[in-house]
């Protein structure tokens, strides 16, 4: 199959590229296997949780007999198993603001995996400051969103969302909905690494698989923005 | 002309529009106000806390793709041709 952009040299991109997934769950498990398929040469996995019963509906990369373990031991195993050639990082270690430069300096994508914002703002900092692509991702029954972002003036995530979304204690998840969103990220990052195509940067999409459509909000910077504003002065 | 609303996901759904035409109106408080108007008790709820009457801290605007100025707020004038955005984003992972 001849993909206009990819080729050879694409394939050759993506095996010398690092890609960060933030959190190896519901997002994380369908673009790391993604990532993984296609090819990236160098995965870096970070979650500090194990795997629950729970967890099963969406979180592919884990299955009945994982449950218990580490997440990053069971999605290392499996993304090792889908392509031998490629080398995967785990680190069990929630993200904070100590260690989050250090874990995204230097990279070529970072993919949102989290399942809070206070984590995903940093990240966010974080990757508008180091100058890394941020593919945030997130979702919540039918319904997901999607946004890149780039550094170099252009809209963060803090710009789109300003506020964090009240917390809920429980809220539940088709599987299928990351589904959809984690490999649209995986897409976004192989896009990114290879220089195929257009990022998804300056609109946030919005899918609603109750409706089962996709829709694209537009999204400018924020000149006063703390974020992206103070590392473009 | 006059201001442009869209909605997405649960604000959809509520509303039964993609979007709406307002006029008339020249802040968000005020549009909000005539979107409740029109579309009624299922669109404030998502909107409003029952009980509190504040808008809920699930609901994002956009007006011309910018969020609202922390200063103003929901004093943000709005002016003919302006486009708002409203959605509420999830965080699920
Ligand atoms: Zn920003």
């Amino acid at each position: 199959m001849i993909i206009s952009g990819f080729g050879e040299t694409g394939q050759r991109k993506l095996n010398v590229a690092h890609v960060v997934v933030a959190g190896i769950g519901g997002l994380g498990s369908p673009a790391s296997s993604y990532l993984a398929a296609a090819g990236v040469g160098h995965l870096t996995i970070i979650d500090s949780q194990r795997v629950e019963l729970s967890n099963l509906n969406r979180q592919v990369l884990h299955w009945g007999p994982d449950v218990g373990r580490l997440k990053v031991e069971s999605a290392t195993e499996k993304l090792t198993a889908i392509n031998s050639n490629i080398k995967v990082d785990a680190i069990f270690e929630q993200i904070t603001s100590e260690n989050v430069d250090q874990l995204t300096k230097g990279v070529d994508a970072v993919v949102d995996g989290m399942d809070n914002y206070p984590t995903r703002y940093l990240l966010n900092e974080a990757c508008v400051q180091n100058r890394v692509p941020f593919i945030h991702g997130a979702v919540e029954g039918l319904v997901g969103q999607l946004m890149t972002i780039l550094p170099g003036g252009r809209p963060c995530l803090k710009c789109a969302i300003p506020k964090e979304p009240p917390k809920k204690p429980l809220f539940s998840v088709l599987g299928a909905t990351p589904g959809v969103i984690g490999c649209l990220q995986a897409m976004e990052a192989i896009k990114l690494i290879t220089g195929m195509g257009k990022p998804l940067v300056g609109r946030m999409l919005i899918f609603n698989g109750m409706d089962m459509n996709f829709d694209e909000i537009e999204v400018n910077r924020d000149p006063s923005c703390q974020v992206c504003s103070r590392q473009n002065r | 002309m006059a201001i442009t609303v869209k909605f997405f996901a649960g604000f959809r759904e509520a509303t039964g529009k993609r979007q709406a035409s307002i006029e008339g109106v020249n802040n968000i408080t005020s549009l909000l106000d005539e979107l409740v108007r029109r579309f009624g008790e299922k669109l404030a709820e998502q909107l409003y806390s029952s009980n509190t009457r504040e808008l809920r801290k699930t609901v994002n605007i956009l007006v011309n793709g910018r969020r609202l100025d922390f200063l103003q707020e929901f004093n943000t004038p709005l002016k003919d041709g302006d486009e708002v955005a409203i959605f509420p984003p999830v965080a699920g992972g």
